[in-house]
C-alpha cells in the first residue's frame, strides 16, 4: 500500500459521511418538492445527527452501544477498502457484519417493535444479498476480476454492456436507501410506523452512529453504481445523478410492499434480469 | 517416528476403547483424557513432517490385509445381526449386498495385486487427523462430565456409559484410520466402523424414536456402503489400483472409471447426508450431544466430504464434475432454507451442517485450485466452530431444560459465559474475517463462471446469515437491571468450551499460514494455475484477494473501542431505560413487559421469530427437495455409466 | 462559548423532533398537530419530524386530558425521553382539563403528572399556536438540559408524582 492510496482512504473516510448527508439533504429537499412543500435546509440531516449526538445516552442493555459502534467500525472499513480498490465480494462481506450488528442490537431489546423492525431487516437483507451478489459476478464475467482495480481498469462502461444488471443494482440500493416500496423494516419518511421498526431502541448518540454509518454505506453504494461507468467522470456523473432521482421519484410514488411481496418480486425479477444479460452476452461474443 | 505416530492415533483408541468398557468412573476417564492426549500429540508431531507413506506387512503378527479382510466380513455380519434384531429387511438386504461383492473381490478377484502402500499422509490427512484428534477429544472429554448430567437427569439406574464411550473413543480411531487409509479396502472397513458407531450412539438413549432414526441413519449409510463395494469391484475388475492415490493419478482414469469413481462420491453423498439423504442427520439428533459434535458434525460427516475432495481431480473437466457442483450447491440453498424454518437449535445446527458440507461438495465439483482450497479450509473452520456450537447446545439444554432457540431469549443473563462462548461460536460461523466466510468467499469466487451454482451459493448464503443472525440477537435479548447470576460449570464443560471458542478465533486468524503450510502443498500436486497465494497475511490470486490481517487488525480495534463504549462502568445507571412498548409498562416493575388489559387483567407480550412456517415449513418443501435432488443424482449417476 | 457549543445549540434548535401523545383528547386537537404538517404549514421546514418515539424525540406534545388509565403510559413516555427534553400541553385539555376537569375518572392537567414547559391554549388549539407553541419550547431545549440538571428536575417530578399518588386511591375503573 503505497502512500497515495493512504490518503484517499482518509479522504475517503472523512469526505463520505458529507457526501452521504448533503445527499440525504438533498433527498428530503426534493421530497418536499415532489409533495407541495418547502422542505428542510440542505443542512438539515447534520443539525440532526449533531443534535442526537448531544442528547443524554439511554439505552436498554449495553448490547446496544456495542452493536451500533460495530456497525459503524464496519462501514467506514468497507469503505476504506473500496478506496483502496481491493476486492469486490470482500467488501460486500466486510458490510454485512455492520448489517448483521444493526439487527442483532435491534432483537436485543424486547420491545416487539423494534423485534418485528429487526425480523424485517434480516428479509430486506435475505433480498438484497444475493442480488449484489449477482452483480458482482456479472462485473466479474465482464471484466474477469473481481479487484476493483482491474475493474476500472477495464476500457469500456460497464453499464453498456450490463445495463440490466445496473437495475437489479438499483434494487439493492433502493432496499439500502430505505426507500419505497421497500422501505419495510424502517422508513426514511413515516417516521411512526412500527415506531421506526429496526431502530426504534437506539437513541440519541446511538442512533446517530447509525445514520453516520448508514451514509457510509449509500456513499459505497453509489461508488459501486460508479463502476458502472468508469471511463469518463461525465459519464459517471449522469448515472449516478439520474440513478438517484429516480431512486427519489420511485420513493414517491409507489406504496410500500409486504415482505413477502417484496421478497418475491425483487428474486424473481431481478434473477430474470441477470439471466437476461447474461444470456445477451453470451450471445453476442458469438 | 512416523509409523509409531500413525499407530497411536489409529491403534490406541481401538485398545483404549475395550479400557472404557470396564465400569468404573475413574479409569474410563482416565482412558478418555489420556488418549486424547496421546492422539492430539500424535496428530501435532505428525504435521511437523512431510507427506509419509506406509506399508505395514503385519499387524501383530497377523498379515495386514488379510486381518482387515477377516474384520469386514466380521463387521458385516455384525450389522445383519443387527438388522436382524431390529427385524429390518431393508439393511439385511443391503448388508448383504456388501458381503456378496466383498466375498466375490477378495476370493475372485485378484487382478493387479495391491502394490501400493495401504497408508499414505499427506496435509490433508494431516488436517483432517488434527481435527479428529484435537476436536474430536475435546468432545469426548466434555462427554465425560455431560453423559454424567445426562444420566443423571434421564434417571438411568444402571449406567451405560461404558458403552457410549467404547463407541466415542473407537470412533476416533476408526476415523483416523480413514484418513490415513490408502488402500481402498481399508478405507472401506473404517468406513463401515464409523458408520456402525453412528447407529450404535444414536440409539444410545434406547426410545422408539432414537432406534427409529438411528435405523434410517443405519440404511441410507448402508446404502453409501454398497455403492462403496461395488465401486471397488469395479475398479478391481477394470484392472485398476484399489489404492486412492494411485488411483486419482492413473492417467486417463477419468475416462477409464469415472463410473466406479462415481460410486464412491454417491458413498460420500450419503455419509454426508447431503438430500436426499437429510433425514438421517437430523433423525441423529436425537444422540446426546457430544455424538452430534463429534459425529455429526465434525468429524464422521466430513468422512463423505473428505472422500469426495480426495477424488475430485480424478473427474476434473468432466460433466460429472459440474453436476457435482450443481447437486453440493443444491444441498446448500436447501438445506439452509429448510433451517430458517426450524426453532430446534440442534435441527438448526444439523441443517447448516449439511448446508456447509454441501457447500464442500460443490467446491469438490467446481474443481478449481481456488474451490479445492476453500472446501479444505471450510472442513477446517466448520469442524471447529460447528463443534463448539453443539457443545454450547448441550450446556445450555442440560441448564435450561429445552433445545428449543425461542427459549434462549435473553441466555445472556442467564449464563453469561456459555452464552458469550455460543455468541462466539455463531459470529466464527458467518461473519468476516472468520474461516467459514472466507471460504465462502473463495467458493463464491471460484463459482463464478458457472452461473447457476454461483446464483444457489448467492442464495444459500443470505439464507444463512438469517438464522445465526436472528439466533444471535435471541441469545442477547436482555433488559439492564436484572441481577445476573453467576455460572457453574465444571471444569471439564469449560476447558473444552473455551479452548474451541479460542480455536475458533485464532485458527481463523492463522488462515494464511494454515493455507500456505498445509493446503497448498497438496493442491500443487494436482493444480499449477491460478492458486491462491497468501502473503503478508492478504490471500490473492488472479481475480480476486481477501484481505485477512487488514480486517482482522481493524476488527479487533473496533470490538475493543465498542467493548470500552459499551462497557458498563462508561454507562451510567441512569442511562438504563425500558424498552419501548408504547408505554405500557408495569410502574411497578418496569422490566416486566405487557399491559394492563380489560378488567385490570395483566397481559404479558410475547415476540417470537417468524419461521414462516406455512412457506418452507420441513413438512412442506421436503418432499420437492428430495425429488429435485433425487433427480439430480440420477442424472449423475445415468451420466457415469 | 465553544465551537461545537454552539454546534450543538442551532442543531438543538434546528432539528426538534416530537411525540405526540394523546392523553384523551377529542381529536379536535390531533387533527390539528397533524395539519401542521400538511403543505401549508409544512413544519419540516423548520427541522420538525412527527417522530412517533419517544426515545428519538425532544418535544413531547400532549393533547388531551390525563386519566387515571393513561397517566401511568404519559408518565412511561415521558421518562423515555432522553434529556434534553420539553413537554407541550396542547388545548385546553392538555392544559387543565378542559370540559372534562370534573369527570370522574379525570386526574386534570398534563403537569399534574409530568412537568410542562409550554402551555397551548385554545379548544382546539390552532396549527399556528401550536406551532408557536414548539418554537417557544426550542429556548427550553437551548438551556441544554442534561441529565446533570435532572436532579433539580427530580423535585418538581417528585411533587408531580405525589399528587398523583394521592388521587390514585381514587380510581373507579381499573
Ligand atoms: S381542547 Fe378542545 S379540541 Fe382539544 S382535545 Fe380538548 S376538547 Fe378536544
Amino acid at each position: 500500500m503505497d502512500i497515495k492510496s493512504i490518503i484517499f482512504v482518509i479522504l475517503a473516510l472523512i469526505f463520505a459521511p458529507v457526501a452521504g448527508g448533503f445527499l440525504a439533504g438533498i433527498d428530503r429537499r426534493l421530497t418536499a418538492w415532489c409533495q407541495g412543500r418547502f422542505g428542510p435546509p440542505i443542512l438539515q440531516p447534520f443539525y440532526d445527527v449533531f443534535k442526537l449526538l448531544g442528547k443524554d445516552r439511554q439505552v436498554v442493555n449495553t448490547w446496544q452501544i456495542f452493536c451500533a459502534h460495530i456497525y459503524l467500525i464496519s462501514s467506514m472499513l468497507s469503505l476504506a477498502l473500496f478506496a483502496m480498490q481491493s476486492d469486490l465480494l470482500m467488501i460486500f462481506f466486510v458490510m454485512t457484519i455492520g448489517a448483521v450488528f444493526m439487527v442483532i442490537g435491534a432483537l436485543s431489546t424486547p420491545s416487539p417493535y423494534s423485534q418485528i423492525g429487526a425480523q424485517r431487516e434480516l428479509i430486506q437483507m435475505l433480498t438484497y444479498e444475493p442480488l449484489l451478489v449477482i452483480v458482482f459476478v456479472g462485473i466479474y464475467f465482464v471484466t474477469g476480476s473481481f479487484k476493483i482495480s482491474d475493474i476500472v481498469a477495464y476500457d469500456r462502461p460497464i453499464f453498456l454492456i450490463l445495463p440490466l444488471l445496473y437495475l437489479v443494482l438499483t434494487f439493492a440500493l433502493t432496499i439500502k436507501l430505505r426507500k419505497s416500496p421497500f422501505d419495510i423494516s424502517a422508513c426514511h419518511h413515516g417516521h411512526q410506523e412500527i415506531v421506526r421498526g429496526v431502530l426504534t431502541e437506539y437513541s440519541g448518540p446511538y442512533l446517530a452512529i447509525l445514520e453516520i454509518a448508514h451514509w457510509y454505506d449509500i456513499v459505497l453504494i453509489l461508488a459501486i453504481c460508479s463502476l458502472f461507468w468508469t471511463t469518463s467522470a461525465i459519464g459517471m456523473f449522469f448515472l449516478l445523478a439520474i440513478t438517484y432521482l429516480a431512486e427519489i421519484v420511485i420513493d414517491n410514488i409507489t406504496p410500500r410492499l409486504t415482505w413477502k411481496w417484496m421478497l418475491t418480486y425483487v428474486w424473481a425479477v431481478g434473477i430474470t434480469l441477470s439471466l437476461f444479460n447474461m444470456a445477451l452476452l453470451y450471445a453476442k461474443s458469438f | 517416528m512416523v509409523s509409531q505416530m500413525v499407530w497411536v492415533s489409529i491403534v490406541l483408541p481401538f485398545l483404549a476403547a475395550i479400557g472404557c468398557l470396564i465400569d468404573s468412573k475413574p479409569l474410563r476417564s482416565i482412558l478418555v483424557v489420556g488418549t486424547g492426549v496421546a492422539v492430539s500429540l500424535a496428530s501435532l508431531l505428525l504435521v511437523q513432517g512431510q507427506a509419509f507413506s506406509l506399508n505395514p506387512e503385519t499387524i501383530f503378527g497377523i498379515p495386514a490385509d488379510g486381518l482387515i479382510a477377516v474384520l469386514d466380513f466380521a463387521l458385516l455380519f455384525v450389522i445383519l445381526g443387527i438388522s436382524y434384531q431390529l427385524k429390518n429387511k431393508l439393511i439385511a438386504v443391503l448388508t448383504v449386498l456388501q458381503i456378496i461383492p466383498l466375498a466375490f473381490l477378495e476370493l475372485f478377484l485378484h487382478g493387479a495385486e495391491n502394490t501400493a502402500p495401504s497408508i499414505y499422509g499427506d496435509q490433508l490427512s494431516m488436517i483432517m487427523s488434527l481435527i479428529i484428534s484435537i476436536i474430536g477429544s475435546l468432545i469426548c472429554i466434555y462427554g465425560l462430565s455431560y453423559m454424567e448430567e445426562h444420566e443423571h437427569h434421564l434417571h438411568v439406574e444402571k449406567s451405560r456409559q461404558g458403552r457410549f464411550f467404547f463407541f466415542m473413543v473407537l470412533f476416533l480411531g476408526a476415523m483416523n484410520g480413514l484418513v490415513f487409509a490408502n488402500n481402498l479396502l481399508w478405507l472401506y472397513f473404517f468406513w463401515e466402523v464409523t458408520t456402525l458407531c453412528s447407529f450404535m450412539l444414536i440409539k444410545h438413549d434406547g426410545t422408539d424414536i432414537a432406534v427409529a432414526n438411528a435405523t434410517r441413519a443405519l440404511w441410507m449409510n448402508m446404502l453409501g456402503g454398497v455403492a462403496f463395494i461395488l465401486g471397488l469391484v469395479i475398479l478391481r475388475a477394470k484392472g485398476l489400483p484399489l489404492a486412492l492415490q494411485e488411483l486419482i493419478s492413473t492417467p486417463g482414469v477419468a475416462s477409464l472409471a469415472l463410473l466406479p469413481v462415481g460410486l464412491l462420491c454417491f458413498a460420500g453423498f450419503t455419509k454426508s447426508a447431503q438430500v436426499p439423504f437429510q433425514s438421517w442427520l437430523c433423525g441423529a439428533m436425537v444422540a446426546p450431544t457430544p455424538v452430534s459434535a463429534l459425529l455429526h458434525s465434525s468429524t464422521m460427516v466430513k468422512a463423505g466430504v473428505y472422500l469426495v475432495i480426495r477424488l475430485a481431480p480424478a473427474f476434473a473437466g468432466t460433466l460429472f464434475s459440474h453436476y457435482v457442483a450443481l447437486f453440493g450447491a443444491f444441498t446448500f440453498l436447501t438445506t439452509a432454507l429448510l433451517a430458517i424454518s426450524q426453532s430446534n437449535g440442534k435441527k438448526i445446527l444439523a441443517y447448516s451442517t449439511i448446508s456447509n458440507l454441501g457447500m464442500i461438495i460443490a467446491c469438490a465439483g467446481i474443481n478449481t485450485p481456488a474451490a479445492m482450497a476453500a472446501a479444505i479450509l471450510l472442513i477446517v473452520f466448520h469442524a471447529i466452530s460447528k463443534g463448539l456450537m453443539f457443545l454450547c447446545v448441550g450446556t445450555i439444554e442440560q441448564r435450561i431444560g429445552s433445545r428449543d432457540i425461542e427459549d434462549m431469549r435473553g441466555l445472556i443473563r442467564i449464563m453469561p459465559r456459555t452464552a458469550m462462548i455460543a455468541v462466539i461460536g455463531m459470529v466464527t460461523m458467518f461473519l468476516p474475517p472468520f474461516g467459514a466466510l472466507l471460504s465462502k468467499w473463495m467458493a463464491v469466487e471460484a463459482s463464478a463462471r458457472l452461473p447457476l451454482v454461483v446464483l444457489m451459493l448467492a442464495i444459500g448464503s443470505a439464507f444463512t446469515m438469517v438464522f445465526w443472525g436472528r439466533w444471535l440477537g435471541l441469545v442477547m435479548t436482555s433488559v439492564m437491571g436484572e441481577a445476573q447470576e453467576p455460572e457453574e460449570q465444571s471444569p471439564l464443560v469449560r476447558v473444552p468450551l473455551v479452548i474451541l471458542a479460542a480455536a475458533a478465533i485464532v485458527v481463523s486468524f492463522v488462515a494464511p499460514g494454515l493455507y500456505s503450510a498445509m493446503v497448498l502443498p497438496v493442491l500443487e500436486r494436482f493444480y499449477s494455475t491460478d492458486l491462491y497465494i497468501a502473503a503478508q497475511g492478504v490471500f490473492i490470486n488472479n481475480i480476486g484477494m481477501f484481505a485477512v490481517f487488514p480486517i482482522f487488525l481493524v476488527m479487533v480495534l473496533g470490538v475493543a473501542w465498542a467493548a470500552r463504549a459499551s462497557s458498563g462502568k462508561r454507562v451510567h445507571q441512569r442511562a438504563y431505560s425500558t424498552p419501548y412498548v408504547a408505554g405500557l409498562q408495569d410502574p411497578a416493575n418496569p422490566q416486566r413487559i405487557g399491559f394492563k388489559g380489560p378488567l385490570g387483567q395483566w397481559a404479558n407480550f410475547t415476540t417470537s421469530n417468524y419461521y414462516m412456517d406455512a412457506w418452507i415449513g420441513e413438512g412442506r418443501i421436503s418432499g420437492w427437495i428430495n425429488l429435485i435432488s433425487s433427480g439430480i443424482l440420477i442424472i449423475l449417476l445415468t451420466g457415469v455409466l | 462559548m465553544g465551537f461545537f457549543t454552539k454546534l450543538l445549540e442551532t442543531s438543538r434548535v434546528k432539528s426538534p423532533w416530537i411525540v405526540h401523545f394523546d392523553c384523551g383528547s377529542c381529536n379536535g386537537c390531533d387533527i390539528e398537530i397533524l395539519a401542521c404538517l400538511t403543505p401549508i404549514y409544512d413544519v419540516e421546514r423548520f427541522g420538525i419530524l412527527n417522530i412517533g418515539n419517544p426515545k428519538h424525540a425532544d418535544i413531547l406534545i400532549v393533547s388531551g386530558t390525563v386519566n387515571h388509565r393513561n397517566a401511568k403510559v404519559l408518565r412511561n413516555v415521558y421518562d423515555q425521553m432522553p434529556e434534553p427534553r420539553a413537554v407541550i400541553a396542547i388545548g385546553a385539555c392538555g392544559t387543565s382539563g378542559g370540559i372534562f376537569r370534573e369527570a370522574y375518572n379525570v386526574v386534570g392537567g398534563v403537569d399534574k403528572v409530568i412537568p410542562v414547559d409550554v402551555y397551548v391554549p385554545g379548544c382546539p388549539a390552532k396549527p399556528e399556536a401550536i406551532i408557536d407553541g414548539v418554537v417557544l419550547a426550542l429556548g427550553k431545549l437551548k438551556e441544554q438540559r442534561t441529565a446533570k440538571d435532572t436532579d433539580s428536575l427530580a423535585a418538581e417530578l417528585h411533587q408531580a408524582r405525589e399528587f398523583y399518588a394521592n388521587r390514585a386511591d381514587r380510581q373507579v375503573v381499573e
